[in-house]
């Protein structure tokens, strides 16, 4: 079974089989998109809320606003379906809580950004486990749609 | 990223480094050796992660606000066991985890090493550069670094100190990571002499 | 009778350095506050001898700590322990009516000196 790893910023997809991960979730948010009769999945790992006029060569997935659509699109790309597909949220941490640097923390907004971003496409949450103050790993399960999410000292997690 | 700049963070890199360790070295009552020049890399946030060692293991990640004169950020990255060793040498203790104490002087170890490189570098310049209270995490190196570089707002490479000691034969690694925001930086370049940076 | 000390420092550990110092060299320690709010309020309470204060501190820091103490007491004998050692921090403090300024990590007879030349 082959596990492709999504790192910060990156976008990857898998169709039938094959296990998209990502490592070390703090303030990101990993999002995966499921159609579970084509059996596609699309997994983002998206950094930060809000595309910058300064980071023109930026990969989409690095973005929120950026990032959904292209998921969208390489989900479409494989096969799936808009209207069938779903979606899974996990991370959108606070690591250092007592830094009161702004009132709402990044992990907050990205999480924010990322459900608005699904529900103006009109693609349901069906899992999360976001927010806390700790790291997370997120493994999709393209054969079925599963998603294990798993923390230090903690057992996993299905969402 | 011309020469020039480059070269000017590695010079600021070593002579904060100098410093921290210094006070580190003060702080174990003089049992900390300095084993090599400190490695100042400049890299696209990504690769930054791989030359920490990767996502998976567990460190010990500082984190702190600058204020004053120059705003930014400013973080220390060490693995579980220098952090392991670091607790042994400051309290005597060994302990099978990280308990209060052991967060608590690891959170104090942070702040001095951050604060003297903050002053060494305020001396430099005659700016002031204040630190805020340090947040403290134990957790996967990848949630931590990526925790830093979204509370610093950081798009595009970021400077990072790799710094290596040995106290008492044991091997401790650490990373700083000084993040200036990008008028300010240019600000501590021109007191240092240099224009256009 | 022993001198009493109030030690003001965000981080338990290093409160725990301090006092051992502190007591090991024939003063005692009264209080510990973890920020300049409760700085004040154990100041009003105990009538310390002598002060150790932090700089930066949540909730609130040093500096705004001493000024208060000194509106109630102008005596106040207050010792800054900071990490913060730089130039306009050591002259707000001082100006704020710190006695003492010492700078982390300092080793214990630097502490012990300056308690004995600030608490005559």
């Amino acid at each position: 079974m082959s596990e492709i790893f999504v790192n910060m910023g990156e976008i990857s997809s898998a169709k039938d089989h094959g296990i998209l991960t990502t490592v070390g979730l703090g303030s990101c948010v990993g999002v995966t998109l499921y159609d579970d009769r084509a059996k596609v999945g699309v997994m983002g790992h998206i950094f930060l809320p809000r595309s910058r006029p300064n980071d023109q060569g930026a990969p989409p997935g690095k973005y929120a606003d950026t990032g959904i659509p292209a998921m969208i699109a390489e989900a479409i790309r494989l096969g799936a379906s808009k209207i069938r597909l779903q979606a899974k949220l996990a991370g959108g941490a606070n690591l250092f809580p007592n830094l009161n640097m702004k009132s709402l923390s990044i992990g907050q907004q990205n999480v924010e950004a990322v459900k608005e971003l699904l529900s103006k496409h009109g693609i349901p949450i069906v899992g999360q486990d976001v927010a806390g103050n700790h790291g997370r790993k997120m493994r999709f399960f393209v054969e079925n749609g599963l998603v294990s999410v798993t923390a230090i000292g903690r057992e996993p997690v299905e969402i | 990223m011309n020469e020039v700049r480059l070269d000017f963070l590695k010079e600021l890199a070593n002579i904060g480094t100098g410093h921290a360790t210094t006070a580190l070295s003060q702080m174990l009552g003089g049992r900390l050796f300095q084993l090599v020049v400190p490695d100042a890399q400049m890299l696209p946030f990504r690769e930054a992660a791989d030359y920490m060692g990767g996502l998976e293991h567990t460190v010990v990640g500082i984190f702190v606000v600058i204020s004053g004169d120059v705003a930014g950020h400013m973080a220390c990255v060490y693995p579980l066991n220098s952090a392991y060793a670091l607790i042994r040498l400051l309290t005597g203790e060994e302990t099978p985890e990280i308990d209060e104490l052991g967060r608590s002087a690891l959170q104090e170890l942070g702040n001095i090493m951050v604060t003297s490189f903050l002053n060494a570098l305020s001396k430099m310049t005659d700016l002031l550069l204040a630190p805020s209270v340090p947040g403290l995490a134990v957790d996967m190196a990848g949630a931590v670094w990526e925790s830093i570089l979204a509370g610093a707002e950081v798009a595009g490479e970021v400077t990072v100190i790799r710094t290596r000691f040995s106290a008492e034969g044991e091997a401790i690694e650490g990373h700083i990571i000084f993040l200036p925001n990008e008028e300010d930086f240019g600000k501590i370049a021109r007191r240092c002499g240099l224009e256009g940076l | 009778m022993a001198k009493t000390v109030l030690i003001t420092d965000d981080t338990a550990f290093m409160r725990m350095t301090l006092k051992n110092v502190i007591e090991k060299n024939g003063y005692k320690v009264v209080g510990e506050a973890a920020d300049g709010e409760e700085a004040i309020t154990l100041y009003r309470e105990l009538k310390p001898d002598l002060v150790t204060m932090d700089i930066t501190m949540p909730k609130m820091d040093g500096i705004t700590a001493i000024k208060e103490i000194m509106k109630f007491d102008p005596t106040a004998k207050i010792i800054v322990c900071s990490a913060m050692g730089q130039k306009p921090m050591v002259i707000e403090a001082l100006s704020a009516g710190a006695k003492d300024f010492l700078v982390k990590p300092f080793d214990a007879e630097r502490v012990v000196e300056s308690l004995r030349k600030i608490g005559s």
